[in-house]
């Protein structure tokens, strides 16, 4: 096999003259990441899912970025900031030093440019400032200096700021065309952070460069990095165990324990804000009944999805388990026949004798397993499951309306920031209705909960009101809630510099890494 | 001039003969056995039916599962068992679709002739020279999972290469004496078709059918194994096998026992296939 | 020889223009509807309709099939809608290592299977025979996909000799892109490590490829030679205690070449089209991965164009075997 030393081992003996292209090769320090996502869309303001995450926190900056376990938020392109006491205005400086690939100078005008762009396209991460800021809220006070004006207060605004990323607007404007530049950003790059795209190979791999006189100094030696797609999680644990690659970022558990005591790997398994549950159609079918959602919530089987999950813990409630206001000693439905069916008692349909249909995104194994959990679950009840695997759109597509959703939906929700906010709004406010992460539950109070607490600047009353929050959702049992899958990376003994982050830890930032 | 038809016990004596003939009957009954009363001798039947048991995820095969356990604890024995169900069932049922399309689209053309002839057979050209897992592929992703759906993407391209065989063997057949004199008595075209022509080539039809069972039951695991086919917890060998690979080269036993069932399946089908051609049809060479 | 050549060079043209309008209409028959995915989960109605009208799709169907085919010609083979990039340039980059997997099996069968089906019909009944034999019905028999498993669990993950799946070491820059063969572009670019890493890579996929073309012409070259040898003359050059060596090699050369010919006609397009298994297994970015891709979200303009691609391969390439077998042989070139 050719790793990355027997390479060296092949040019060298089997081959007495290597040309003088490899042995240059040899002579960088390029650091490989296998994952099994592709890389869709470069667009800043458009692209989501960590992959794109990976790659977009690589070649753009933003204003402020995210660091450390417990997650802290520290200046990035903005050197400092203030917050006005009503928390409604935000100022921010720009570091001078910072500018573009193209060499142009990163100015208040290109935040306040990708800003507007960002809301007016309404895609990718807007939806996290949706309501917060309109087109006139960012405006630039000097060429390094930038207000923004919130249209109402918002805790956790300078915890989204690392995820909106800053395009240069000169850059843009060059190759508008007819779509606000989407066609032009969609492969290619108009930022400034400390790598650029050097090999982009749709559906194999995407390399980056460590851009030369870059404005960010230090960080760690790399020269490069590529992200590379290996669709099977297997083949990542191999190529890594073979030293094909230097992190691998989509193991399963089973890759996990395989990968146990091998030498040269450090294993990474660490908690996260991402939480999996399983959404019941509250609005239409059978599930619509309250009593049934309860029983099937006492029927399924905890144990036997947290068994199949590996590293994982059960969620207790809406909450990821230890982000703030999250209730541990809340009262959640656990696995009790004899519960479940009293309220199956209590139901339209005490008999069952029915089929329900859950779906699963096709090659989520994870979500497969959990699917035939549930099945075997229902049972119990006497209801029938049929499973169905649906492609990632097709998915999406049900979800519109309550009708096209299936009676189970699962959803994994990973959190960008370290805020409930982020998993209560997406996940439970009725404005995202018809959307995947919240096809059809809503509910008055609620959201009413949701937007209090959003604009809530007294710690111990927001507090307050995130508890009565998951009260509220148990109540409703819109959910089953599931597992949160701890997060699980290999890394190469030989990679330098990681410090894990409980945030996208899966979007590599590639930066502070060095290869010894 | 047709062959005159031999008798059954001649044509059996050929085909007892051939050794590997009679070792693909044999384990293509066994597999038929399995295909019907799988879910019963299997050990764990509720396994079949998706029953979980996570406390024993991924045990390595013993007297009490002969080829382990998968990721969920379920048997792999017992599912690969059920499996047959599955794979011979569709094999059959897209091998008979294909062969009634095909025998329907290549008599009209052989018998009518003319420029029906000549539409129906280049649009059967043109339909051979697609590449026809990628069209089942296609077919099958848009119409949805299910058996079903998978059995029309698949007959989807089968049945031109049916098409092409039985419209040379109608031709053939057409200005044969015995359909001329049956003519000469007044016979209809319909009736000449279908009592004296069809017939005589169902011989043909049945070989090519039996040989093309083989590649059916592989052309259905080629599609569980890309993703495509059957919905859990519904027992597929290419499913499986899709599955399990990431489970290589630790729990090897997930992988192998399904994939070792393709190709028994498909092996006793080509010896099966083999067979009857040399019985049926002496005079096709090997 | 010319006329024979023109006038099949004129039939192509009716048969390219059939092909592409089962293909356009496959595509429109099926359910499904890709403009809506495109959109995305937020689209609005009016968004929709304006992606439809970029893309053309709310056209009657004479005019988008007319507009396709006009495209066809000039090298515009419409646009995936997810990733909007010309499926001309992916296929450009895609289609090259496909057909590695065609050309390298078919290379491998040739060079195995004219030797072994000799051999076998030399030693009829003994070993050799029944070696061929159990080979070809094993290639039959195993599917490709669970074979290339296998090679991958004994070859890449026990013995640790060839590399797991891809085309080429990941932190190696390939050589510069001319046709896109890397065994090619390697030797263009005189780089013999880069040769040697190629190599090393399509060894599993096109071994595990070459199985069933391999059956094919070894049955052939056995049947043939098994012929000659009957032959009256060779039975008569041996009676009379001549070597029949000459005589058996000028006809098993030529049985050699028309069953490599045949063998070559019947698989390249069943290769094209079957290497999207092999591709699965050993994560070779080829068309079928493109197209599998694509299949599962439903972005038909490149499942079209590979499909589209793959017979009109097929078709030239059975031409091309017309042609040289209409060379070989003059007796073909008679309708």
């Amino acid at each position: 096999m050719i790793s990355l030393h027997r390479r060296g081992f092949l040019a060298g003996t089997a081959l007495a003259a290597a040309s003088p292209g490899l042995a240059h090769a040899q002579a960088r320090k390029i650091l490989v990441i296998t994952s099994n996502q592709d890389v869709p869309n470069f667009d800043p303001h458009v692209a989501t899912g960590y992959s794109s995450a990976a790659l977009l926190r690589n070649v753009y900056d933003s204003l402020l970025r995210v660091e450390g376990s417990p997650v802290a938020v520290v200046p990035h392109l903005a050197t400092a900031w203030t917050v006005s006491p009503d928390g409604m205005e935000y100022v921010f400086t720009l570091n001078p030093a910072a500018k573009f690939h193209s060499g142009g100078v990163l100015t208040s005008a290109d935040v306040v440019y990708s800003f507007r762009r960002l809301m007016r396209l309404g895609k990718g991460n807007a939806w996290m400032l949706a309501g917060i800021v309109d087109d006139g809220s960012t405006t630039a006070v000097d060429a390094h200096t930038v207000k923004v004006k919130l249209l109402k207060p918002f805790v956790a605004f300078p915890q989204v700021l690392p995820w909106v990323w800053i395009v240069s607007g000169e850059q843009v404007e060059a190759n508008k065309g007819a779509d606000d530049g989407q066609s032009y950003l969609k492969s290619n790059v108009a930022g400034s952070g400390a790598f650029r795209i050097r090999r982009n190979e749709p559906g194999t791999l995407y390399e980056f460069e460590r851009v030369a006189g870059g404005w960010k100094q230090g960080g760690g030696n790399l020269t490069g990095a590529i992200w590379r797609i290996v669709r099977e999680t297997s083949s990542q644990r191999l190529a890594l165990q073979r030293g094909e690659a230097h992190i691998a970022v989509d193991l399963t558990s089973e890759d996990m324990d395989a990968l146990a005591g091998k030498p040269g790997i450090v294993s990474v398994i660490e908690p996260e804000f991402r939480t999996f549950s399983i959404k019941m159609n509250t609005e239409f079918g059978p599930l619509a009944d309250i009593n049934l959602r309860r029983a099937v919530s006492y029927a399924f089987n905890y144990q036997g999805m947290l068994d199949s999950a590996g590293y994982a813990q059960l969620m207790v409630g809406p909450l990821p388990t230890g982000i703030f206001g999250q209730d541990p000693t809340l009262d959640v439905p656990h696995t009790n026949l004899v519960t479940a069916r009293e309220w199956m008692a209590k139901s339209k349909t005490p008999q069952g004798g029915f089929k329900l249909t859950a779906c699963y995104v096709a090659g989520l194994e994870q979500e497969r397993r959990f699917a035939l959990v549930l099945l075997d679950s229902l049972k119990q009840l006497n209801i029938e499951l049929e499973i169905k695997a649906m492609v990632w759109p097709d998915a999406v597509a049900s979800t519109a309306r309550p009708s096209t959703t299936p009676d189970f939906f699962p959803v994994y929700q990973t959190a960008n920031y370290g805020d409930p906010d982020n998993i209560a709004f997406a996940a439970y406010h009725s404005s995202r209705n018809g959307n995947w992460q919240n096809p059809v539950f809503h509910s008055a109070t609620v959201d009413d909960l949701i937007m209090k607490a959003r604009a809530e600047t007294d710690v111990e009353k927001r507090r307050a009101l995130y508890l009565a929050f998951q009260k509220q959702v148990v109540a409703d049992a819109p959910d089953l809630f599931g597992v949160l899958e701890k997060r699980k990376l290999a890394l190469r003994s030989e990679v330098k510099g990681f410090v894990f982050t409980p945030v996208a830890s899966n979007a590599i930032e590639l930066f502070p890494l060095s290869l010894a | 001039m047709a062959a005159p038809v031999p008798g059954w016990r001649r044509m059996w004596g050929r085909f007892r003969r051939s050794t590997p003939a009679v070792i693909g009957l044999a384990i293509a009954l066994v597999l038929l056995f399995v295909a019907l009363f799988g879910r019963v001798i299997a050990p764990y039947p509720g396994d079949i039916a998706g029953s979980v048991a996570t406390a024993v995820r991924f045990r390595p095969p013993s007297m009490v599962h002969w080829f382990g356990t998968n990721e969920l604890g379920q048997d792999v024995f017992s599912l690969v068992l059920a499996g047959a169900r599955v794979s011979l069932l569709s094999g059959l049922a897209v091998v008979v679709l294909g062969s009634l399309v095909g025998t329907l689209v290549g008599a009209i053309a052989g018998f009518i002739g003319g420029l029906v002839d000549e539409v129906l057979m280049r649009v059967t050209d043109l339909m051979l020279t697609l590449p026809s897992l990628i069209l089942a592929m296609a077919v099958a992703a848009a119409l949805g999972p299910g058996i079903g759906n998978m059995i029309i993407a698949i007959s989807v391209s089968w049945w031109p290469g049916f098409a092409r065989l039985v419209r040379g063997e109608v031709l053939a057949r057409r200005e044969a004496q015995f359909v001329e004199a049956a003519r000469a008595v007044g016979a209809g075209p319909m009736r000449v078709l279908l009592a004296h022509i069809l017939p005589n080539i169902m011989s043909a039809v049945m070989v090519k059918m039996s040989l093309d069972m083989g590649f059916a039951i592989l052309t259905v695991a080629s599609l569980g194994f890309v993703g495509i086919g059957v919905s859990p917890p519904t027992p597929e060998w290419g499913a499986q096998l899709a599955v399990s690979r990431g489970f290589l080269p630790d729990d090897w036993w997930t992988a192998i026992f399904p994939g070792l069932a393709i190709v028994l399946a498909v092996l006793a089908c080509n010896l099966l296939g083999d067979g009857l051609r040399d019985m049926l049809d002496p005079r096709a060479q090997r | 020889m010319l006329r024979f050549t023109l006038r099949r060079l004129v039939l192509l043209v009716p048969v390219l223009l059939g092909l592409s309008l089962i293909v356009f209409g496959i595509a429109r028959l099926l359910p499904g509807d890709p403009v809506t995915l495109a959109a995305g989960p937020q689209a609005t109605r009016a968004e929709i309709a304006s992606l439809s009208h970029e893309l053309g799709m709310d056209r009657p169907l004479p005019e988008q099939y007319f507009t396709y085919l006009r495209g066809l010609v000039v090298g515009d083979w419409g646009q995936s809608i997810l990733t909007r990039r010309p499926v001309w340039q992916d296929l450009r980059v895609y289609l090259p290592a496909t057909l590695e997997l065609v050309v390298a099996p078919m290379g491998l069968a040739i060079v195995i299977g004219i030797p072994a089906g000799l051999l076998a019909a030399v030693g009829r009944d003994r070993w050799p025979d029944h070696l061929t034999r159990s080979v070809s019905l094993g290639a039959i028999s195993v599917p490709r996909f669970f074979l290339g498993l296998l090679f991958q669990l004994v070859f890449a993950m026990w013995l640790g000799w060839l590399p797991l799946g891809g085309r080429f070491p990941i932190i190696e820059d390939p050589p510069s892109f001319v046709t896109g063969f890397l065994v090619i572009d390697s030797l263009i670019a005189r780089d013999g490590t880069a040769l040697l890493l190629s190599l090393q890579h399509l060894a599993l996929p096109a071994i595990t490829m070459c199985l069933s073309p391999l059956a094919t012409i070894m049955r052939m070259m056995r049947a043939s030679t098994l012929e000659v040898l009957q032959q009256d003359y060779v039975k008569t050059a041996r009676a009379l205690g001549l070597k029949p060596g000459l005589i058996l090699f000028k006809y098993v050369l030529k049985n050699a070449l028309s069953s490599s010919l045949t063998v070559i006609g019947l698989y390249v397009g069943w290769l094209l089209g079957g290497t999207v298994l092999v591709e699965t297994v050993f994560d070779w970015p080829g068309i079928g991965l493109y197209a599998t891709k694509a299949i599962l979200t439903q972005d038909f303009m490149p499942v079209m164009g590979v499909t589209l691609a793959i017979g009109v391969i097929f078709v030239l390439s059975n031409l091309v075997t017309d042609l040289l077998y209409g060379w070989i042989n003059p007796m073909a070139r008679v309708e």
